[in-house]
């Protein structure tokens, strides 16, 4: 064995001078951030850094007591939890159907997965027009059909409506493509013998297919959480800036907010941590209890 | 042979012109799209008729982000020489400590323009006495209105509502009548409550607008806010007062009046040109009258919004006199007429005034002249100069929130206690931080 990893390099040190950018890479732009973040969560900070006191957890003593950040959680965990919930489960229904080898099958899939191709920025500004509440083509439709013009973005429950249906028609495309993926590996043996024994469609679903996917789901449930803990900022700032009142105020917008417009650098790094660890636990839980439950055969 | 020789002569001629270095000057902006190309064909002149200076403005996104892009860049030795800083953040830079007071710096010989801000402008910049930044692009509220609206709901269209009041009758009317689908918008930002507050003579914040000593108290929970928070929830519950739902949206109200959703709207004066042309596009009459205040208050006037610019500290002497030359340049008579022309943003020099004045400018653009009157009618006072607050920005998200918070039933005094006690917290927390 240790021979034959050597075989390729003569020298020992050719594969770690090989492998220094990369390190050199993840220091600077990863490792190095991350370790100043856990550095200024425990400082009041002014002027990102300007000026530093020492403060010990007082940060983090705020945020566990302070309502409004308490609701930050909430929000946070809601919202997380349709986002994920809903693109997979739409991702996975669609891909159902675009397995299926109709008329048109390229053009199906195609048009699933070209959401995904738009940045989010695009995909916010779209939602804004569509559900601008005077000028929108939603509130057009829903106006000729029920004579209902609903203020998408000073009601609460809509706005956070809007803010979940942004994120999940952006991210239901990269669903599709796994899951088509993994649909496509599937042992045809073990459906067919199911087909054989008499099972019906519904069953041959939920018995065999959904398990056998089950480890291609436990992969997008991890992705799909750091998509909705991490890369939904933009839906925030371009559709509602966290309100009405707070009310889609999730983590990842109020550590933008304050550590960039109200200059509170410390208490966005302490968010950032409790982030941070939160995501971390809940891919070791999702390890610790997948583990048991996902199906890797096939 | 001839050629090369003649060749290698133009080089050494050529040579010193490269030696003389120019002095590099970096400017950072906050305004996107034309008026950043208005801004390049400006600083093009200037490098025209100044050879030895060589000035590169760069849009730097929102304000806000001009701001930390510039306190990064300082912390890093790399500081642009001139910084566009928004009026709110003037507490923030002097607190950041990256910035020199610009007066001190001015050559006695161009100590002149100093003197020649018009009132309201001075009033606001010169914070203790003396001028930290070059006053630069100056704004403030005013109501803009759909003429052909006001005819069809039968109401005087020379004559627009002046009062909190007579915008809700003329909203009644406009209701009544159905002339369009709603009375008026204006973006939900905590910018017009301050104007409100200011034109009722009434202060944000103590110690005298935090002008006379370092503000250690917000005034949230006041008569005046009172009485703009339950005149605009009124406003929001008859349905007269619309907003696309989404806080310190410019364009979203620009948007419901251009489309002639409603009849009126409260915005920027620096959105004069931008009305004037939406308004001829979209075939419709467009007037312009004063921002509307409370019955029954002496209006007091507006507080100057906007940006100014700043000045960095640690550069060499030539680069900060020829820094100073470019913002003085940038500023002076001929360009602040040229800026207010080409934008709504006002001219700030007593001498622009009197050429456009010359021009017959204001007869032949009534639309500009409602802003210009507001602004030079408006008292000098504490409550007119405006606030200086270190966190403003955070503040004015708290105030938006509780006009939110309101809007969906929240009891006017528990949303106005509330709202006190966070942006005391902030304050307190802000000032522990700068360590004052």
């Amino acid at each position: 064995m240790e021979t034959e990893t050597h075989a390729a390099y003569k020298s020992r040190f050719l594969p770690w001078l090989l492998l220094l950018p990369t390190f050199v890479i993840l220091l600077v732009f990863l490792y190095y951030p991350t370790f100043e973040t856990f550095r200024l969560s425990f400082y009041r900070v002014a002027f990102l850094g300007l000026r530093k006191v020492y403060v010990g957890l007082d940060n983090y003593r705020e945020i566990f007591t302070n309502p409004e950040y308490l609701r930050i959680f909430w929000n946070t965990a809601v919202y997380s939890f349709l986002v994920v919930f809903f693109s997979m489960a739409v991702g996975l229904f669609l891909s159902v159907l675009a397995n299926q080898k109709v008329r048109g099958w390229r053009f199906y899939r195609l048009m699933l997965i070209w959401p995904y191709a738009l940045s989010p920025a695009v995909a916010g500004v779209i939602f804004l027009f569509l559900f601008n509440p005077q000028a929108g083509i939603v509130n057009y439709f829903l106006d000729v059909l029920f004579g209902l013009r609903p203020d998408w973005l000073t009601q609460p429950g809509l706005a956070m409506f809007v803010l979940v249906a942004a994120a999940v028609w952006k991210n239901v495309g990269y669903n599709v493509v796994f899951y088509l993926a993994a649909l496509q590996n599937l042992p045809g043996d073990v459906l067919e013998a199911a087909l054989i024994d008499g099972a019906t469609p519904w069953q041959r679903f939920w018995k065999v297919t959904f398990p056998l996917l089950s480890p291609m789901t436990f992969f997008l449930f991890v992705m799909n959480t750091i998509y909705a803990f991490f890369d939904t900022f933009p839906f925030v700032d371009l559709l509602t800036k966290g309100g009405p009142n707070g009310a889609t105020n999730i983590l990842i917008y109020n550590i933008y907010r304050d550590g960039f417009e109200f200059f509170k650098t410390g208490l966005a790094a302490a968010q950032s941590v409790v982030l941070f660890v939160g995501v971390v636990l809940l891919t070791l839980l999702q390890f610790r209890l997948g583990e048991r439950r996902v199906h890797y055969g096939g | 042979m001839k050629r090369i020789l003649v060749g290698l002569a133009l080089m050494a001629l050529a040579v010193p012109a490269f030696a003389a270095k120019k002095v590099q000057i970096t400017f950072w902006h906050a305004f996107g799209g034309g008026r950043t190309a208005f801004i390049q064909r400006m600083v093009e002149d200037f490098n025209y008729t100044h050879p030895g200076i060589e000035v590169k403005a760069e849009y730097k996104g929102s304000y806000r982000d001009t701001l930390n892009a510039a306190i990064l860049a300082a912390r890093q030795g790399a500081a642009p020489h001139i910084v566009q800083i928004f009026e709110v953040g003037s507490q923030l830079a002097l607190d950041s400590g990256i910035f020199v007071p610009i007066e001190d710096y001015v050559p006695a010989d161009l100590k002149f323009q100093l003197e020649d801000y018009i009132k309201p402008v001075a009033n606001y910049y010169r914070i203790k006495g003396k001028f930290n930044s070059i006053p630069w692009n100056s704004s403030n509220p005013i109501l803009y209105y759909n003429k052909d609206i006001f005819r069809k709901a039968g109401l005087d269209p020379e004559n627009p509502p002046k009062t909190f009041g007579e915008v809700m009758k003329a909203c009644e009317k406009i209701e009544a009548t159905k002339a369009a689908p709603k009375c008026i918008t204006w973006p939900l930002h905590s910018w017009f409550v301050e104007q409100w507050i200011a034109e009722q003579g009434a202060l944000l914040a103590n110690n005298e607008n935090g002008r006379a000593a370092r503000a250690t108290d917000v005034y949230i929970d006041s008569e005046a806010m009172r009485r703009i928070v339950e005149w605009w929830k009124e406003m929001y519950d008859k349905g007269y007062y619309v907003y696309s739902g989404k806080p310190e949206d410019w364009d979203g109200a620009n948007q419901i009046f251009v489309s002639q959703q409603a009849a009126m709207l409260i915005t920027s004066t620096s959105d004069v040109t931008f009305m004037q042309n939406a308004a001829f596009e979209n075939g419709f009459e467009l007037g312009t009258g004063f921002l509307p205040i409370p019955d029954g208050v002496e209006r007091n006037g507006t507080v100057v919004g906007g940006a100014s610019l700043w000045l960095t500290k640690g550069h060499p002497d030539e680069e900060m006199k020829a820094a100073l030359t470019f913002l003085l340049w940038f500023t002076n008579t001929e360009n602040m007429v040229r800026w207010h022309k080409g934008t709504g943003y006002f001219p700030v020099l007593n001498t622009s005034v009197k050429v456009l004045e010359w021009q017959h400018w204001f007869e032949r653009n009534p639309a500009y002249k409602a802003a210009f009157d507001q602004l030079l009618q408006s008292k000098a006072n504490r409550a007119t100069q405006g606030a200086l607050i270190g966190p403003f920005p955070e503040i004015r998200t708290i105030i938006e929130n509780m006009i939110q918070a309101v809007f969906q039933g929240k009891p006017i005094d528990q949303a106005l206690k509330e709202a006190d006690a966070q942006a005391d917290k902030a304050l307190r927390e802000y000032n522990a931080a700068v360590g004052k």
